[in-house]
């Protein structure tokens, strides 16, 4: 016998997340604790602790802060979204960092040998690709298990990137790369491009709502319809007053966003999208309906190396710079799976979206960049990072409907 | 052989699917040892056979879902090819799975147009693979066949099918088969986990494709459902014909002691 409310707290658990906006909950929960730890507890408890402050420093929650910490995560979410679309059908990929380090190094060569920057970041993207995809048909032609594939794209693509960059750093001065993460939008811009993309949320979901009930189906609730509106609003209108009392919305983080949108779109609104999931959960049926399974993996994996590819020149763009440390050598793999899977996507398969992805993302870099701040060192972070995503998967797994006994 | 052929032969209407020979192999198993296999339109062919007798082998191989390793295909006696899922539903043959062949983590709506989506008109400009789909239209389909079935317990069309009961799911499954306007329809244990109202209608939708000239495949081990709605019985026997009769011509006992014994033990037993 189990007791009755814990029961009725996995049940609740399960049924949220099976609603659209349920799944974003667990994110936005571990998001709001990390932000008020960092933001609100520290500076109150440093405060007290100290009987010479003048007033309290917000130093985390600072907009000077925030737009560091969206630039840091601007790489990780990049790949956090390649990264879930392979989750999304049951596979993983271990190579994007090694894959975005190697695009990211090629960038960087071939724009010292002179080849036109926009050029260059193309030939990275299809290189980014065609890594992916020659994973992908390993794995879904020849049958090798991608995790089994793609941890040896990891040892093969640090190996590879040490090549191209034999001291392991290459100074990335082209301004075309640069101007990514440097160009800014005007105060105006960054206002009316969000304030359109609130009216357009808006418009759509009020239009399917009386499209709805045209039709005669079933309508979501108001409250639900309008908490929609307002939660993306105050999200979209919060950030864009963040950033631009700062300094002002960057080119980078527009340009993530269009992507996520872009991939997001794909994965839930079109016949390909529809083919993802049913993929992941339950290849044989998806098979038996006529999909193409194999195809579909390896086109994937090629958005995934494509995703990794774009990740990379932000990566150079940022930083100004290729290194190993940065791409293939150090923790930027685990970050973007840690981020997919925090963001709610299921490493089993079928469950997940690009948009937690990027909430994901941020999740990881603030608890990075909160750490950083309060001169906690490396082994600090590591542990932690490693609590949160223990965390996100028990998550997952007790809210996987169908583990438990209903 | 001529057994079948025989049984076959004279009474029966002239059939709109027919397979001949059918051979499948997986691995070291022989599944299907050479199958005649047929049914007409306006008839229920019933398909029995022990457990691992091969009818749903046979059923997977019509769908598309096997291929043959041998075997020819005819359609109103026009010799067709069936290699994949997408030819059998070009050729109007649709499938309820033993399994069912659902999706857990997709909604009701999604499972019965999976493969099938409808798309918003005007993005001719997109492959297909990439057009919008159209999840209203989506909705109302699904609806539509839900309601045709008579599913009275299933609340939205929008619930995950991993939360929806044993019977639920086969209802879905069925109402994707019946839904998509096929000629053939065939259904493997459609009734195995329904209780004694929902079996009735099954059973009733099985009559229904019947009188609008649908040719039905219909396996099942219970007897009493086979001697409602079959018009002739097909016993499988170790993956090979055993006989095909009338429903009119046999009994129950026959029936069952062909599938367990085949007709030359019985020919023996009664010598
Ligand atoms: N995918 C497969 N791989 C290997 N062997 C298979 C496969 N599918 C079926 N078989 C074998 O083929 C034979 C026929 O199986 P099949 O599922 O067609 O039987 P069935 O008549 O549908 O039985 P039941 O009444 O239990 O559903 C069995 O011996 C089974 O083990
Ligand atoms: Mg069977």
């Amino acid at each position: 016998m189990q007791p009755e409310n814990k029961v009725s707290l996995v049940g609740r658990l399960q049924a949220m997340r099976e609603t659209r906006f349920g799944a974003f909950v667990p994110v936005l929960l571990a998001l709001a604790a990390i932000w008020i730890y960092f933001g609100l507890a520290v500076p109150l408890w440093e405060y007290w602790g100290d009987p010479d402050a003048q007033s309290m420093r917000f130093i985390f929650l600072s907009p000077r802060n925030i737009y560091n910490l969206f630039m840091q995560s601007a790489v990780i979410a990049t790949l956090a979204v390649g990264i879930t679309v392979v989750l999304l059908l049951g596979e993983i990929d271990l190579s994007a960092a090694a894959t975005a380090g190697v695009c990211a190094a090629l960038l960087g060569v071939l724009v010292l040998m002179g080849v036109p920057a926009p050029f260059a970041c193309l030939i990275v993207m299809a290189l980014g690709i065609v890594i992916g995809a020659a994973q992908g048909i390993l794995v879904a032609y020849v049958g090798i298990p991608s995790f089994v594939v793609t941890l040896a794209g990891l040892l093969g693509f640090q190996g590879v990137m040490q090549k191209i960059l034999p001291t392991g750093n290459l100074n990335v001065g082209d301004p075309f790369v640069r101007a990514f993460a440097r160009v800014l939008l005007p105060d105006a811009l960054g206002w009316a491009l969000g304030i359109l993309c609130v009216l357009y949320f808006a418009w759509t979901v009020l239009r399917k709502q009386s499209q709805r009930s045209a039709r005669g189906l079933e309508l979501d609730s108001p409250a639900a319809t309008w908490g929609q509106i307002a939660f993306f609003g105050a999200l979209v209108l919060a950030t864009v007053a963040t950033l631009n009392s700062y300094r002002s919305v960057p080119m980078l983080i527009v340009l993530l966003m269009v992507i996520t949108a872009l991939v997001g779109w794909v994965t839930t609104s079109t016949p390909y999208g529809r083919a993802i999931f049913s993929v992941g959960g339950n290849p044989e049926s998806a098979r038996r309906v006529g999909i193409d399974v194999k195809r579909i993996r390896v086109s994937a994996f090629a958005i995934v190396g494509l995703m990794a590819a774009i990740g990379g020149i932000f990566g150079a763009s940022r930083f100004g710079s290729v290194s190993y440390t940065a791409f293939a050598g150090g923790s930027l793999l685990l970050e973007s799976i840690g981020a997919a899977v925090i963001g709610g996507t299921s490493l089993f398969g079928g469950r997940g979206s690009v948009w937690n992805a990027i909430l994901g993302a941020l999740v990881i870099g603030s608890l990075g960049n909160g750490l950083d701040l309060s001169g906690a060192g490396a082994a600090d972070k590591l542990m932690f990072s490693g609590a949160i995503l223990l965390l996100a998967v028990a998550i997952d797994a007790v809210s996987r409907s169908g583990t438990t006994e209903r | 052989m001529s057994q079948t052929k025989q049984s076959m032969g004279p009474t029966a209407p002239s059939p709109h699917l027919r397979v001949s020979d059918i051979h499948k192999r997986f691995g070291g198993v022989h599944a299907l040892k050479g199958v005649n296999f047929e049914v007409a339109r306006g008839e229920v062919m019933a398909l029995v056979g022990d457990n691992g007798a091969g009818k749903s082998t046979l059923m997977k191989v019509l769908a598309g879902a096997h291929t043959a390793d041998e075997g020819q295909f005819f359609i109103d006696e026009e010799a067709v090819s069936v290699n994949s899922p997408h030819d059998a539903s070009d050729l109007g043959i649709q499938i309820v799975y033993q399994d069912l062949a659902l999706c857990e983590n997709l909604d009701v709506a999604a499972n019965l147009c999976l493969g099938a989506e409808p798309i918003k008109p005007g993005f001719s400009f997109l492959p297909r693979f990439l057009r919008p789909l159209d999840d209203l239209e989506m909705e109302v389909r699904a609806q539509e066949a839900i309601d045709r079935l008579q599913v009275k317990t299933l609340k939205s069309v929008r619930a995950k099918v991993g939360g929806l009961s044993g019977g639920q799911r086969q209802a879905i499954a069925i109402a994707r088969a019946v839904g998509a306007d096929g000629s053939v329809v065939m259904l493997d244990e459609p009734t195995a986990a329904l209780g004694v109202a929902q079996t009735r209608q099954v059973l009733d939708v099985v009559k229904r494709l019947r009188d609008t000239n649908h040719a039905v495949v219909y396996i099942s081990h219970n007897m009493r459902d086979i001697f409602e709605v079959a018009d002739r019985i097909c016993v499988l026997r170790h993956g090979a014909n055993v006989a095909t009769w009338n429903k009119n011509d046999v009994t129950p006992d026959q029936i069952v002691s062909a599938m367990t014994r085949g007709l030359d033990k019985e020919a023996q037993n009664a010598a």
